[in-house]
C-alpha cells in the first residue's frame, strides 16, 4: 500500500465549489498514510462543488469506504469489463456516471442468487474495488465536466453556444448524414441511430448527454435547433415527437448515440480534472467498448474471460 | 408560426370525396351508422379478458364513442404519418397500440400550448377522427397476448411458443447471428442491435416486445440463452447481458426497435376486428421504422400534410 498524501486544496475550477472548505482529509497538507475511499469521495464531491440533491442515485454502490485506495478510475458505466480493466490498471476506486447494478437506483432486491450478480460481486470483493455513482454531482457541477469533455472530444469547444436549457452548438454548415458519420467515427458509436432526412441542412445542434427524458427533449426539439443529439430517449416519446415534427414539414433531426458514447468523453475529461486535484493517487479514465453490434459489423467486443 | 394554416387543402379534399361517396347512400347508410363506441363494445366482448375501465392507459385519445366510423385502421403508434395513411385508406377510427401524444399516458399537462400538439389535434378534428389507445388490453388478449400472436406469425415461430407462457420459445438451435438475420429479414428491422457472441448457439428464447425495463430480466435469463426485446435503456437489461458475457456466461440480447417489434400484433388486431366489424373496412396500416444508420441512410417520413 503506497503512502499517499493529499495535496493542499486548490480552488477548483468549479466556481461554486470555491467557497466550500475542503473536508478533513484534505486539510492537513502534510497528512500521510493510506487514504481511504470514503475520504477521497468526500474530497472529490467537495472539490466538484455541487451540493447534494435531496434525492439522488449518487452513492457508494459497491465496496467498503474504508478500503485503502491504489488509484482512481472514471468510467461511463461500471460494467464488469470496465471493472476488470480498472483492476488490471491497479485502480480500485471507480467513479461511474451510470449504473453498476443494472437499474437507475442500483437496487439489489432479488439479486443474491443470480450468477451474474455473484460473479460481479465476487470480482469486486476479490479486487478490493469501491464503486461510487457520481452522475448527479457531475450534472450539477459548473463548469460541467461531462459537457466540457464531450465538446472537447468532438472538437466543438469553439462552437459552444451558452445560455440554453441544454448544451448548444453552432456548427459549420453540414447535413444530418455527415453529422451522423462524424459522430459515429469520433465517438466510436458504431450502432448509432438517426431519425430524419439524411440531407437535412444542419447548423444548430442541441445535445443531452446520457439519457434524455421526454422533457427536456421535446423542449429542445421545438427550440430553434436543427438536430438534437442524445444518448438515449424512448421511442414513444421524443422519437415519435421528432417524427411528427418532420411529418408536418418541419426541418428536424434526432441522433441516438447510445449511453456509453454519449458520456465517456465527459468521464475522460473528468479524470483529467481529478488528476489535477488529487496528485498522489493516480487517476485514469477507462474507455469502454460500445458493447452493441449490428448486422453491418457483427463483432462482439466484450471479453468473456474473468 | 401558423402551423395549423399549413394543413394543405389537398388532404381534406380527398377526405371530402370519401365522405361524399358514403353520404350518397342515404337513409340506408344512416341506419347502419357504426360508432366507435359500438366497435369498442364488440372488442370488449371478444378479448376473452375483462375490460378494466380507467385502469392503465387504454381510452379514447381523440373523438369518442359517438364518432361515426367510416373505416377502422389498426396502427402500432399513432404517428402523424400513421394518421395520414389511415385517412388515405378511408379509415377515421384509429386503434393504436402506442401513444398519440408522446408519452405512455398521453399526458398533455406540459403540451397544451405545444405547436405540434395543436396541429395534430386540428388534423384529427378536421378529419373527424377517433383514436382508441389499445395497449394493456391487447397484451391481455387471450388465449395469447395479441402482440405475441402477430410476432410469432411473422417470425414463423408459432409452433415453438410454450403453451404455458407465450413469451418463452424453444426454437431450433441457431447462432445468435443467424437469429438476428432472421429477425431482421422478417421484420425489416434495419437498425436492429445485438449484445452477445455472434457465433453462440441459442435455442431457449424469451421474447418481450416493446420496452423492457427492470431487473426481472436478470431472473428470466436463468432460463434462456437469448432475449428478444423492442427497446431498453443501456444501463438496464443490455448492461446485464454485457456483464453476463464478461462473466463468461453465454447470453445474448437482440433489440429490434419498439415499433418493429410489436406492429405485427396490430396486423393481427385488424384480422381479429374483421371477425366482428363487418359494416366498414378494417385495415392494418404499417408504420415506418423510425431510424436509419449511417451505412444505409433513408428518408421514409411523409413530410406533406
Amino acid at each position: 500500500m503506497a503512502e499517499i498524501r493529499i495535496a493542499q486544496a486548490t480552488p477548483p475550477a468549479a466556481g461554486r465549489g470555491a467557497a466550500t472548505p475542503p473536508p478533513a482529509a484534505g486539510r492537513g497538507a502534510q497528512r500521510t498514510g493510506p487514504v481511504m475511499a470514503g475520504q477521497l469521495i468526500d474530497l472529490i464531491l467537495t472539490r466538484l462543488g455541487a451540493p447534494n440533491r435531496p434525492r439522488s442515485n449518487d452513492r457508494l454502490v459497491a465496496g467498503d469506504p474504508l478500503t485503502p485506495v491504489t488509484g482512481i478510475a472514471t468510467v461511463a458505466m461500471a460494467t464488469l469489463d470496465a471493472l476488470k480493466a480498472a483492476a488490471a490498471a491497479k485502480k480500485n476506486l471507480i467513479l461511474t456516471a451510470d449504473a453498476t447494478w443494472w437499474s437507475e437506483g442500483d437496487g439489489l432486491v432479488g439479486m443474491e442468487g443470480n450468477p451474474t450478480f455473484r460473479a460481479k460481486r465476487d470480482f469486486i470483493r476479490a479486487n478490493n474495488l469501491v464503486v461510487y455513482r457520481i452522475a448527479d454531482h457531475l450534472a450539477d457541477a459548473r463548469p460541467n465536466p461531462i459537457a466540457d469533455g464531450m465538446a472537447r472530444g468532438l472538437g466543438w469547444e469553439e462552437q459552444t453556444v451558452e445560455g440554453g436549457e441544454t448544451v448548444r452548438f453552432r456548427l459549420m454548415p453540414t447535413n444530418l448524414l455527415d453529422l451522423s458519420r462524424f459522430l459515429k467515427e469520433r465517438l466510436g458509436a458504431r450502432t448509432l441511430r438517426v431519425v430524419g432526412d439524411p440531407a437535412l441542412p444542419v447548423r444548430d445542434v442541441a445535445a443531452i448527454w446520457g439519457r434524455a427524458t421526454q422533457m427536456p427533449a421535446i423542449r429542445a426539439l421545438r427550440s430553434d435547433i436543427d438536430v438534437l443529439v442524445v444518448g438515449y430517449t424512448f421511442e414513444w416519446e421524443a422519437v415519435l415527437y421528432v417524427q411528427d415534427q418532420i411529418a408536418i414539414g418541419l426541418k428536424k433531426g434526432l441522433i441516438l448515440l447510445g449511453q456509453v458514447p454519449s458520456l465517456q468523453g465527459g468521464m475522460k475529461h473528468f479524470a483529467g480534472w481529478l488528476a489535477g486535484q488529487i496528485t498522489e493517487v493516480p487517476v485514469e479514465h477507462i474507455a469502454l467498448a460500445e458493447g452493441w453490434w449490428n448486422l453491418e459489423r457483427p463483432v462482439n467486443e466484450i471479453t468473456t474471460t474473468l | 408560426m401558423s402551423l395549423s394554416a399549413a394543413l394543405s387543402r389537398r388532404s381534406f379534399l380527398a377526405m371530402g370525396a370519401a365522405g361524399a361517396s358514403l353520404a350518397g347512400t342515404g337513409a340506408q347508410a344512416q341506419r347502419r351508422t357504426l360508432t366507435a363506441g359500438q366497435v369498442l363494445e364488440r372488442m370488449k366482448a371478444n378479448l376473452n379478458t375483462p375490460w378494466r375501465e380507467g385502469v392503465g392507459v387504454d381510452r379514447f385519445i381523440a373523438g369518442g364513442p359517438d364518432t361515426a366510423v367510416r373505416g377502422v385502421a389498426t396502427v402500432m403508434m399513432a404517428s402523424f404519418d400513421a394518421l395520414k395513411d389511415s385517412l388515405k385508406a378511408g379509415c377515421n377510427f384509429v386503434i393504436t397500440h402506442e401513444p398519440t401524444y408522446w408519452s405512455h399516458q398521453d399526458r398533455l399537462d406540459e403540451l397544451r400550448d405545444d405547436p405540434l400538439y395543436k396541429v395534430k389535434l386540428d388534423y384529427l378534428t378536421r378529419g373527424d377522427m377517433a383514436i382508441l389507445h389499445l395497449h394493456d388490453h391487447w397484451h391481455a388478449h387471450r388465449s395469447v397476448d395479441g402482440i405475441h400472436v402477430g410476432t410469432a406469425r411473422v417470425l414463423g415461430w408459432s409452433q415453438y411458443m410454450h403453451k404455458d407462457n407465450p413469451r418463452y420459445y424453444t426454437v431450433p438451435p441457431m447462432t445468435v447471428l443467424d437469429m438476428a438475420r432472421h429477425i431482421q429479414a422478417r421484420m425489416k428491422a434495419r437498425t436492429l442491435r445485438v449484445i452477445g457472441d455472434p457465433g453462440q448457439t441459442v435455442s431457449r428464447l424469451y421474447a418481450s416486445y416493446g420496452n423492457f425495463g427492470g431487473l426481472s430480466g436478470a431472473q428470466i435469463f436463468e432460463n434462456v440463452d437469448v432475449m428478444v426485446i423492442g427497446e431498453a435503456q443501456d444501463w438496464d437489461l443490455p448492461m446485464f447481458v454485457r456483464d453476463s458475457l464478461a462473466a463468461g456466461r453465454d447470453k445474448a440480447l437482440i433489440v429490434i426497435g419498439h415499433v418493429l417489434s410489436e406492429q405485427w400484433g396490430m396486423e393481427y388486431a385488424a384480422e381479429w376486428l374483421r371477425g366482428f366489424v363487418k359494416e366498414v373496412p378494417v385495415r392494418y396500416v404499417p408504420i415506418i421504422e423510425p431510424y436509419w444508420n449511417p451505412e444505409r441512410p433513408v428518408m421514409e417520413i411523409n413530410t406533406r400534410l
